[in-house]
């Protein structure tokens, strides 16, 4: 009934509707059976479901040719900032236990409950729906949260737990034309999170259900440091996104995606004097500005819209066009002040190599202030070399716009083309239109807005104190017949292949063997941030030699997204504090992931379970005619 | 575009009711003949509208070509009751200069594979690469042209709902068989429910034994 009325030019995320309504014609119409849409009723409080019906009509994909994306004019659209999530009151009210009789999907229970009780609800609901990436584009379907390309940013505070609480309303998989898989588990990279709410990537849930992610919003060290933990943890910006095991490519290229940001004395949502302050750049969506960025290709214009291209198989294609916070070859109004950009990769596999181009053409100064949301020792200059950011990683940077009159205008460079498809001038000497991400309009200050900030300190972040590693560990990134291995083997959600004592640290060496030339693998590591001790470069096979490459000042902090090119050797440490369960570490190459370049390693809450599982992964490891991994019988 | 157009009238429909499969956009429709000298049409008899289990292999292969075939023999044990019904596996070969439909019986009957609802399948060597490339292929240029590259791997698709799915058969039989299950086709929101409540009941069967959810 819903579909055929659905009016295929119409955004749905314009036109607020009741989340009842939405969720329980939708579960009326898949189930056929008023017995399930009873038990997962929300209440009308809720946030509202922008996404709701009428739910935009299923895409018509448009054949197995790579199409030319069409045409699109540069700087026409403004570049548009994700919303800030709405805290809402949930309603069945979030227990410790999983509400299987509400609809939640099974987990374990929440840990450490009581003890960081959520104060904030929010209600993320999946849905399709439909979204213009450009004026001179027709609105393509999507699968967003509450409505949003990018997802609602929401906007949380370190001591200040928060539950969101993950919807399905996503077709089912029989009415789901798309190449996406229609099942869930949502990550919030990288929360100091308890396993139950990290959004592991087995733990996904169908349409019809929903999950509650507790986010304690602490830092790591609780155990150690009592109250909320040491705030030399603290990271601040994140994201979140679908985990979904073999399809995290594909559910993420539809647009299962958004930020999340974390704040706190050092680093409020606003700029003024309070003690302790940094006083960054920190008004969200007017001096402090996310730039998610992603690539997608879109189909030529057919019943009143612009799809963007699926081929059927496991790896989505890679885009022509670069979007950014939702829009291609946006252009953004700055004033003659300081701003503070969160840059994003989402991926699927895209690495950006980004650069700030002032009208002449010559490279413009960014300042990077912390990586993967976590301030580096001191601020970062980059004048002289493009930033890399690959997917997942962020990239807090500051641009002083008071370096440039007023009227002038600014570009961000990426380093790969994209098809822009309308004869421009180059923007710049030396600048071609494709390689224009997006543009800066520099106009002057007026009394309206935030005066300036102070000048960026000179200090940002003290670093919390040195890792003394309680065992060392290694894992090998390889290729082989063509299946892409962590330690000989692909992920097995079953399988544990590594445990480690909560509460204790280890040295982990992240090692890619695969030829030179081949891939990176942007490694990433959930649950806590680590440091990099030292990279290393194999300079010869036989013998075995490495040479030390000297880290970038970027690379001095903490992070979460390790870059691993061939032949390396990363040395990381990393604590494991606070809450147990079971975690992942993956390539972030979405493709990669879904290959299953991807382990799941457990922590532990006491030496007896320690020495117990240990001892279970050499029995099984003896059964594959493997070496042991673990010394004295499981004993480190 | 006259297709196009074809799919916007249906587009509708298929919302309420099934979607289109399309496999055979990707899948190529080549003719193959079976361990029982049959000759098939291999999108059209074997992939359309099923839900199906492809790897590659080739009698001699000596490496690990016997053990995941012993692995897929107890894939088989364990879904028998499905096999040649409403589940398929196809076993291709890599060498089908080699691999006559009689070689690859002997290798089959070698193995204990000489299942129902198992077919192993030998062709022309082009027909055999494009297959190879359109069922595995990474996207990677080194990784595609190697043949070998491929034998480790176990596609899984059920083309009424267009979902694909790999799995590496030398995984634990579990997970293999759960890969298995997330192609199956879907089921109705109740028995979803009924999934999800077992499920818990099992986490917390094991957090009750081992304090933590261990497995599940
Ligand atoms: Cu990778």
């Amino acid at each position: 009934m819903s579909h055929q009325q659905a009016d295929l030019g119409k955004t749905p995320g314009a036109a607020p509707s009741d989340a009842r309504d939405g969720l329980d014609r939708r579960t009326v119409i898949k189930s056929g059976a008023l017995v399930g849409a009873a038990a997962i009723i929300t209440s009308k409080k809720s946030q509202v479901l922008a996404a709701g019906a009428p739910w935009p009509a299923p895409p018509v994909l448009c054949g197995t040719t790579t199409p030319t994306s069409p045409a699109t004019r540069p700087f026409i659209d403004n570049l548009p900032v994700p919303p800030p999530a709405l805290p809402v009151l949930l309603h069945p009210f979030p227990t410790r236990t999983a509400n299987i009789a509400a609809g939640e999907a099974a987990r374990a229970a929440h840990q450490r409950w009581s003890e960081f009780l959520p104060l904030i609800h929010y209600h993320m609901t999946a849905a399709p729906s439909l979204h213009k990436h450009h004026t001179d584009l027709l609105p393509s379907y999507l699968w967003t949260f509450n409505g949003h390309y990018p997802a609602p940013t929401p906007l949380n505070y370190y001591g200040v737990p928060s539950i969101v609480r993950f919807r399905n309303a996503l077709p089912e998989q029989q009415d789901n034309p798309t190449f996406g898989v229609s099942e869930i588990t949502v990550h919030l990279h990288n929360g100091h999170t308890p396993s139950e709410s990290d959004g592991f990537a087995a733990d996904f849930f169908g349409p019809g259900l929903f999950k509650d992610n507790h986010y304690p919003n602490v830092y790591a060290g609780v155990d150690e440091f009592g109250g909320i933990g040491d705030p030399r943890e603290a990271l601040h910006t994140l994201w979140f996104h679908d985990h979904r095991a073999a399809s995290t490519a594909h559910n993420n290229f539809l647009g299962l995606n958004g930020m999340f940001l974390l704040y706190d004395a050092k680093d409020p949502s606003h700029e003024l004097p309070t003690p302790g302050s940094l006083r960054l750049p920190c008004y969200y969506g007017i001096t402090d500005i996310p730039l998610i960025l992603a690539d997608k290709r879109f189909c030529p214009a057919a019943n009143g819209r612009n799809e963007v291209f699926q081929v059927i198989g496991n790896n989505p294609v890679v885009g022509d066009k670069w979007i950014v916070n939702g829009k291609i070859q946006p252009k953004m109004r700055v004033r003659r002040r300081k701003y503070r950009f969160r840059i994003l990769a989402t991926g699927p596999v895209k690495a950006w190599s980004l650069s700030l181009i002032r009208s002449d053409g010559t490279q413009a100064p960014v300042t990077v202030v912390a990586v993967d949301g976590n301030f580096l020792p001191s601020p970062v200059v980059i004048s002289d070399r493009p930033l890399d950011v690959q997917v997942a990683m962020r990239y807090d940077v500051i641009i002083d716009f008071s370096a440039f009159p007023a009227g002038s205008k600014v570009y961000l460079r990426e380093n790969a083309a994209q098809n822009v498809g309308v004869a421009v001038p180059d923007p710049a000497p030396g600048l071609p239109i494709g390689n224009v991400l997006m543009r800066f309009d520099v106009v002057n200050m007026d009394f309206l807005f935030p005066a300036d900030t102070p000048p960026i300190p000179s200090v940002l972040a003290e670093m919390p104190d040195p890792i003394v590693p309680d065992g060392v560990f290694q894992w090998n990134f390889t290729l082989e017949n063509g299946r892409f291995l962590i330690n000989g083997q692909e992920f097995d959600h079953n399988r544990i292949d590594h445990v480690v004592l909560k509460g204790s640290s280890e040295e982990w060496v992240l090692a890619n063997d695969v030829a030179a030339g081949n891939w990176n693998h942007p490694v990433h590591i959930h649950f806590e941030e680590g440091f990099i001790m030292s990279r290393r470069r194999r300079v010869s096979q036989n013998p075995d030699v490495f040479e030390d490459v000297p880290l970038l000042p970027e690379e001095l902090g903490r992070r979460d997204v390790y870059p691993l090119p061939p032949q390396h050797r990363v040395v990381m440490r990393m604590r494991f504090r606070d809450f147990s369960g079971r975690y992942l570490i993956h390539c972030h190459n979405m493709n990669h992931e879904d290959d299953f370049m991807m382990v799941r390693w457990d922590i532990v809450d006491s030496l007896e379970e320690l020495t117990r599982k240990r001892r279970e992964i050499d029995e099984r490891r003896m059964l594959a005619g493997l070496p042991p991994q673990y010394k004295h019988g499981g004993l480190v | 575009m006259n297709r196009r157009e074809l799919f916007t009238g249906t587009a509708g429909n298929a919302a309420c009711h099934a979607i289109t499969p399309r496999g055979a956009q990707r899948i190529p429709n080549v003719v193959m003949r079976t361990h029982e000298n049959r000759v098939v049409r291999f999108y059209d008899d074997l992939i359309k509208d099923r839900q199906v289990l492809i790897n590659m292999m080739y009698a001699t292969c000596e490496g690990y070509c016997p053990v995941i075939t012993m692995r897929l023999v107890e894939i088989h044990e364990a879904l028998h009751a499905r096999m040649g019904r409403d589940l398929f596996m196809y076993s291709i070969t890599l060498k089908p200069e080699q691999d006559d439909p009689a070689a690859l019986k002997e290798f089959a009957r070698m193995h204990g594979a000489l299942l129902p609802g198992w077919t192993f399948l030998t062709g022309d060597a082009y027909d055999i690469d494009t297959l190879r490339y359109e069922l595995f292929r990474h996207d990677h240029i080194k990784i595609d042209a190697d043949l070998d590259a491929h034998a480790g791997q176990m596609r899984i698709i059920n083309d009424a709902t267009n979902r694909w799915l790999h799995v590496a058969p030398m995984a634990s039989k579990m997970t293999v068989l759960q890969h298995i299950a997330w192609a199956d086709p879907p089921k109705s929101f109740e028995q979803r429910l009924e999934e999800n409540r077992r499920l818990q009941e099992r986490i917390d069967q094991e957090v009750e034994l081992y304090g933590y959810r261990k497995v599940i």
